[in-house]
């Protein structure tokens, strides 16, 4: 298993697809611009970003293209300070 | 010479003047005026192949094919009529039988739709993106991507009278049912006229662009950005999570959207001082803008005006405007933002139950008239018609919405007709209380609906915000302000505020949340904790 510094808010993707009956999706899958998920659950990983890794979301160039993939989602996690994978 | 009312007319112009300039952006693609011509003309000519179409549909929202749709459909001639691509199969087969469309324009998320029985509801003639995957057409039908277009392009837009029709925008009716909103070229062009003179769009401005082509702001950009060689440039649903980034990567001037994204920004700290050194003009619209968010918004400009517009798409897009002023010209105590004053082209008036007009000051339903009422609704039931009525010899449409003229002539909007309910015998505004709660919670992501109902009458009121505040110091405060009666209980502290499709705070998705779970103490979509009453 490799450890992703993303780890939960990978869970709590699989979770919103599992219970939208949507297939588990792949690292470089879009998940928000393909209408695969809506905005409402954009919100969920951005709130979950917020309080679980102390993302900036005041950051007025916060680039919310970073949320659109799995893969995007593990660099932008790595990238914030005081992150290390587990 | 009779003028061509043709709604393309400011696009093919800007489009013969300017061709290089830019006209379209979205996350993929990038167009000139010369390109978007190119591709238009060409389809416009494919749908004119048979004959003039009178109704061409737009299965597609924020897309090269969508707009290519719109205009291709303005040039042959033919009204323009967006689906929406969240309404269920049923729902698109039922309109698909009643709207009797010449041909259908589908870009590549409509493409998903587009089932064994969309299909078959379809018309003959059906366009789709080049990205969609393969398509299999009934008997009689003929589908092409558009790349397989090979006719030429038209030369010259079809002649259109001012009765003919623009486009059918559906609203949502509080019934729920979807009602096709008829607007006619000679509206659309009073409407463009009254508005280029307050927007002064010029080639230099880059407009945002937040709404589905199902949501008639989208109009107001569309053709008043073609009008003046401005460029559109198209948020994805993603981006307007966070829109901040987006404006100031792209430079935008020109902001429109529903104040609940406004209010999003704010409270995640994103809406600060200077950080839209380009933004001129910010115009809000669809719900009521509390002063304290278009401040904040204004702040976040250097310099830039902000707009609040106020209308409903039976009056073509909105007819009448209030500046963001200091102090600004606020509501009573309810801290939003004045409707203003009407477009001089049109009449306000404010009736009593029996449609006679009441003094200045008093409350009563706004009603409209003017060149920019549309021609009714689509196969309109008997009681949708009676919206539109004669008084006095002159033609108005009642807009269910409450409002009041003050004595400076200046309109406020005072709520929904149909959000006041009576609860225990208490006549109750639900955004009366929603703009007390606003203060009380500290924050603009409210919403007060009338909860539980028994046998469909309400008992109650339920509450829900974005508050940092606890329901228990909401609630204390609000009972400072407001009789017990109003003071909703619970009050929910929630993430998030369920929207609809364009944005706006969704009441019915917050029912249903509540109807869903009979009984718990978790009513709601997405509660942060359950909460208590504040009994």
């Amino acid at each position: 298993m490799t450890a992703y510094a993303s780890s939960r808010v990978r869970d709590t993707i699989f979770q919103i697809l599992a219970a939208r009956k949507l297939a588990p999706a792949g690292e470089h899958d879009p998940l928000f611009s393909s209408g695969l998920l809506d905005s409402l659950a954009a919100t969920e990983v951005l709130i979950q970003l917020e309080t679980d890794y102390g993302v900036d979301l005041s950051d007025e160039d916060f680039d919310i293209s970073r949320i659109d993939t799995l893969h995007a989602l593990e660099q932008m996690i790595i990238a914030q300070p005081g992150m290390r994978p587990g | 010479m009779t003028e061509n009312y043709n709604i393309t007319n400011g696009f093919l112009r800007s489009a013969m003047q300017m061709p290089e300039q830019l006209f379209y952006s979205d996350a993929g693609a990038t167009l000139t005026y010369g390109d978007m011509a190119g591709l238009a003309t060409r389809l416009a000519a494919h749908l004119t192949a048979g004959a003039r179409p009178q109704r061409v549909g737009i299965l597609g929202t924020r897309s090269v094919e969508a707009y290519a749709g719109v205009l291709a459909a303005g040039m042959a001639g033919a009204a323009y009529v967006p689906l929406n691509l969240k309404w269920p199969e049923q729902r698109i087969i039922e309109l698909l039988g009643v709207l009797g469309l010449d041909a259908l324009v589908v870009d590549a998320n409509g493409a998903a739709l587009l089932t064994d029985a969309v299909r078959a509801a379809a018309p003959a003639l059906i366009v789709v993106a080049d990205a969609a995957a393969p398509l299999a057409a009934r008997p009689g039908q003929h589908v092409c991507r558009f790349a397989e277009i090979d006719a030429q392009p038209l030369k010259q837009p079809a002649v259109v009278g001012p009765d003919d029709l623009a486009y059918i925008i559906f609203t949502s009716g509080t019934t729920g049912t979807p009602k096709g909103v008829m607007i006619s070229a000679g509206s659309l062009a009073s409407y463009l006229g009254q508005s280029r003179l307050w927007t002064q769009l010029t080639p230099d401005d880059r407009l945002a662009e937040t709404c589905d082509l199902t949501f008639d702001l989208s109009v107001h950009n569309l053709f008043l950005a073609a009008d003046a060689g401005a460029s559109l440039h198209i948020l994805t649903p993603l981006d307007m999570l966070a829109p901040a980034r987006f404006l100031r990567t792209h430079d935008i001037t020109v902001w429109m959207s529903v104040p609940t994204l406004a209010a999003t920004m704010r409270k995640a700290g994103a809406l600060k001082p200077g950080i839209f050194p380009h933004l001129r003009l910010s115009i809000f619209c669809g719900e009521p803008l509390p002063a304290a968010l278009a401040r904040a918004w204004a702040d976040a400009t250097v310099g830039g005006r902000v707009e609040n517009i106020y209308g409903p798409t039976e009056g073509t897009v909105i007819c009448l405007r209030q500046t963001l002023t200091e102090p600004p010209l606020v509501t009573g105590d309810r801290g939003i933002l004045a409707i203003g004053v009407p477009y001089d082209t049109m009449t306000v008036a404010i009736l009593d139950d029996r449609q006679q007009p009441v003094p200045d000051g008093q409350p009563g339903e706004i009603a409209l008239s003017g060149p920019q009422l549309a021609q009714g609704y689509l196969n309109a039931s008997p009681d949708q018609d009676a919206r539109f009525c004669i008084l006095d010899g002159q033609r108005w449409y009642l807009t269910g919405d409450l409002g009041m003229r003050d004595a400076n002539g200046v309109f406020h909007h005072l709520g929904r007709t149909d959000n006041q309910v009576k609860v225990k015998g208490n006549r109750i505004e639900l955004e009366e209380v929603e703009a007390h709660l606003r203060r009380a919670c500290d924050s603009d992501g409210v919403a007060v609906v009338a909860w539980p109902l028994l046998d469909g009458v309400p008992q109650g009121l339920v509450g829900f915000c974005t508050s940092a505040r606890t329901p228990q110091q909401i609630s204390d405060a609000l009972l400072t302000t407001l009789p017990r009666y109003m003071v909703p209980a619970p009050i929910h502290i929630v993430d998030t505020l369920p929207v609809n499709i364009n944005g706006k705070v969704d009441r019915r998705a917050l029912v249903d949340g509540l109807a869903r779970t009979p009984a718990t103490p978790a009513p709601g979509p997405r509660l942060e904790h359950a909460t208590e009453t504040n009994t």
